[in-house]
């Protein structure tokens, strides 16, 4: 290393460690404004995921239905769940109408239980059945056929069977005049196969409908279709939040900008006697320029990286806060951190620095 | 002497109080918008969830079990009793009646088409009411915006039907066709695509299907799509076991159930529910989404009193020279200290209301920008904003101006400090 070189560096480890807590003001102020951007840009990334998970609680997005009177073939559902992976919940609906032992007719529902209770998380159920005997009546039918026993019969083309009611289902809509029994149970006793799989695919709006398209190619026959009012209303507000953080974060990203950047060229400028005293001794303006500026760059590194940490700190505790959700750190925000961290405080060191080159070291030195 | 030197600072250091003044103002306007978009984001969220559908049923409480497998109607309708058309705008008159966006009556018959049995649907399109003096419009167009019309709707006057998407494909039928219905012909407006039950069935104006029902002012069942508040456990508990006081606070809230018992109370031997798919889930992702924008207007105001507070003690400390001065010159630091301090204050409230001014305008762009509709500003907000740039601004330059008075007049004034 030339003498030159380590000179230049040993100012600049010297304007960096040796001088008060003016450089770590500086420090500071960028890495607030870092540790502000990478969450507010970390929280906008994730914000479209956490949404459209959210909008999984409405229930089945995708519908698919066998031709009237007829029922899917018998691998339908473990052959959608194949094709969509396990993220997806498939529940498959069987129906027949039953009569009660009171002649009344009466639609029975065989469903898979543990996964109708995974993808119908608003179902308000007083107790889920756990045996193969056990059924789930809807508030309707419990009120209009009084069945309120503990168990009761049902009969269907002339065979009866018994079943125990397990608890009664709420939902304030048409679920509420059925009665669910497991679907082991209701194959056995009706030879009915399933007519309807409701189903809840992740993912955007547009995926959504690109596995309705999907599916709608490997199921030939049946009516495969999207839930419109539920992907419409998803589709809406995940957009509008989209738009409501990115303009959030415009403004506080500009925010902090306008901080950091009078923070930064006050700094500057009480360095003009630095400076003169630079220029006084025989250093070019190219050499004061660059070490001004490689003071910048160190501060502005560091800055980044203690921001993005603190701030994908602070993104995932509001996450954690907010969603119940851990969010993973957002790698492709570092390098726009750095970026931004970089070109602020080099844009805050040269305004001073212009000005200053206009001035007389003499001038400054004299105090004037 | 005082006031002199005050407006001799604004008047000779322009361009520094242009520069401070301007990081008020940003600041201001960056919190009020943020703010003021923060605290109306869930009530523009939840008008856009509401065009998910209806989130309250109400149907006649005696009224028969559907026995319905997919399309088929497997038990004739026994006569039940119906609710009364002739009711409906009173919907408009209960509490919350500012709250629903809409609703629609429905009536059901079992018609003679040209291969079969069909179902009729009969409800309102955009029927316009009357409630006192009050006039609205309501109908299936505001309270299912996913139902999508190839054609035209159908005028709830008229004779024109809609005929759901899949049952046309099967009749071979486009819009303007006629179909012959109980053996009247009917001119079809439209082909109606719901991705529900619709798409198999005639959806016709309600005084049609209650003329062919022969069941003048009957209506099935009501969907009412209300702006409802999230449900907590206040909102889940019995009102007929609570206190009086509870009772009118449960009355009053805003909640699913509260305006499905204010339904009930206007039609006499109905039941009215929330429809709990719609009504459960909106409460979680509203409370998701409004607890994200506070904490990114709190953010945001953060921000906003950092780059204040940055810019007033750069402003304080380029100006040492000047505390140096009036030091040697006899002046206490208190007086100096409140020379420096009117100085923010002024400057706080002059670009304060200009920042808010701004602000507004933020926060009209991004609502026009994003909802198509305007922000509700609350007037409560201009003396909050006021007060915090204020505390900011003063706050920020206080730390300055201690460290400038500190400083030695002799170092300042021969510039070695």
């Amino acid at each position: 290393m030339s003498v030159r070189a380590s000179m230049f560096f040993h100012v600049l480890k010297r304007g960096l460690l040796g001088r008060g807590n003016r450089p770590l003001i500086a420090f500071i102020a960028l890495t607030v404004a870092s540790t502000m951007v990478t969450a507010t840009l970390s929280l906008y990334y994730g914000l479209e995921n956490k949404l459209n998970r959210d909008f999984r609680s409405y229930g089945a997005n995708i519908t698919v239905a066998a031709p009237e009177g007829q029922s899917l073939p018998t691998d339908a559902a473990s052959h959608v769940r194949s094709i969509l992976g396990i993220d997806a919940i498939v529940v498959p609906f069987a129906f027949a109408v039953m009569h009660t032992s009171g002649e009344e007719a009466v639609v029975v529902a065989g469903t898979e239980m543990d996964e109708v209770r995974r993808l119908n998380t608003w179902w308000s159920v007083s107790r889920w059945p756990n045996g193969d005997d056990e059924a789930l009546v809807g508030a309707r039918v419990e009120s209009h056929l009084r069945l309120t026993d503990a168990s009761f019969d049902l009969d269907f083309a002339g065979q009866k069977f018994h079943v125990r009611r397990s608890g009664m289902l709420k939902t304030g809509a048409d679920e509420e005049d059925r009665i669910y029994v497991p679907l082991g149970t209701f194959e056995r006793l009706t030879s009915l196969r399933p007519s309807l799989l409701e189903i809840s695919a992740p993912g955007s709006r547009e995926q959504v409908t690109a596995v309705v398209a999907q599916l709608q190619s490997r199921l030939p026959g049946m009516q495969v279709k999207p839930v419109r009012q539920l992907l419409q209303a998803q589709g809406a507000v995940v957009s509008r939040m989209r738009s409501v953080m990115f303009a959030s974060t415009l403004l506080i990203a500009l925010t902090v900008a306008l901080c950091v950047f009078s923070t930064l060229t006050s700094s500057v400028l009480e360095r003009r006697r630095d400076f003169a005293v630079m220029k006084a001794i025989g250093s070019s303006q190219i050499t004061v320029n660059a070490l001004f500026a490689g003071e910048a760059l160190t501060i502005a590194l560091c800055a980044a990286l203690a921001g993005y940490v603190l701030g994908s700190g602070v993104a995932a505790w509001i996450s954690q806060a907010n969603f119940h959700a851990i969010v993973t750190p957002q790698i492709s925000v570092l390098p726009l951190v750095i970026l931004a961290d970089v070109a602020l405080a080099l844009l805050a060191a040269t305004v001073p620095l212009a000005r200053l080159q206009r001035i007389e070291p003499a001038g400054i030195l004299k105090g004037e | 002497m005082f006031l002199r030197l005050l407006y001799q600072s604004f008047r000779r250091q322009q361009r520094r109080k242009l520069l401070a003044g301007f990081a008020v103002t940003l600041g201001v306007a960056v919190a009020t918008a943020m703010i003021a978009v923060g605290v109306d984001v869930g009530d523009k969220i939840n008008r856009e969830l509401r065009g998910y559908g209806a989130n309250i049923v109400v149907y006649p409480d005696d009224q028969a079990l559907s026995v319905r497998v997919g399309d088929q109607e497997l038990k004739p309708a026994s006569p039940g009793t119906h609710l009364k058309e002739s009711t409906l705008p009173n919907i408009r008159g209960i509490f919350w009646g500012h709250n629903i966006l809409a609703f629609a009556p429905f009536l059901e018959e079992q018609v003679q088409g040209p291969s079969g049995t069909l179902r009729i649907i009969g409800t309102y399109f955009d029927k316009p009411l009357r409630f006192g003096t009050e006039e609205f419009s309501t109908g299936v167009e505001k309270l299912y915006p996913w139902w999508k019309v190839e054609g035209t709707w159908p005028r709830d006057s008229g004779t024109d039907v809609l005929v759901g998407s899949q049952l046309a494909t099967r009749l071979g039928k486009q819009p303007g066709d006629s179909i012959a219905l109980s053996r009247l012909s009917m001119r079809i407006g439209g082909i109606l695509t719901t991705g529900g039950s619709e798409d198999v069935a005639i959806v016709a104006p309600l005084a049609l299907v209650q003329q062919l029902a022969h069941a003048s002012d009957a209506v099935d069942k009501i969907y009412v799509s209300a702006l409802t508040k999230p449900e907590d456990a206040f909102a889940r508990r019995d009102p007929d076991r609570m206190t009086a006081a509870d009772r009118d606070r449960w009355y009053c809230s805003p909640y699913a159930n509260s305006i499905a018992l204010q339904l009930r109370e206007v039609f006499p031997g109905a039941r009215a529910e929330q429809i709990r798919q719609a009504a459960q889930n909106e409460g979680t992702l509203l409370s998701h989404i409004s607890g994200m924008m506070l904490l990114i207007a709190l953010a945001s105001l953060i921000a906003a009193a950092l780059a204040v507070s940055a810019a007033m003690a750069t402003t304080i400390l380029e100006r040492r020279q000047e505390v140096g001065l009036m030091k040697s010159l006899g002046a206490t630091a208190p007086t100096i200290a409140s020379l420096f301090v009117s100085e923010a204050a002024l400057l706080a409230l002059g670009a304060g209301i200009l920042g808010f001014l701004l602000g507004d305008a933020i926060a009209q762009r991004i609502g026009q920008a994003v909802f198509h509709s305007s922000v509700a500003i609350t007037p409560v907000l201009l003396p909050m904003v006021m007060f915090l740039a204020l505390l900011v601004t003063v706050g920020g330059s206080a730390a300055a101006i201690l460290r400038a008075l500190k400083l030695d007049p002799v170092l300042v004034l021969r510039g070695d400090a």
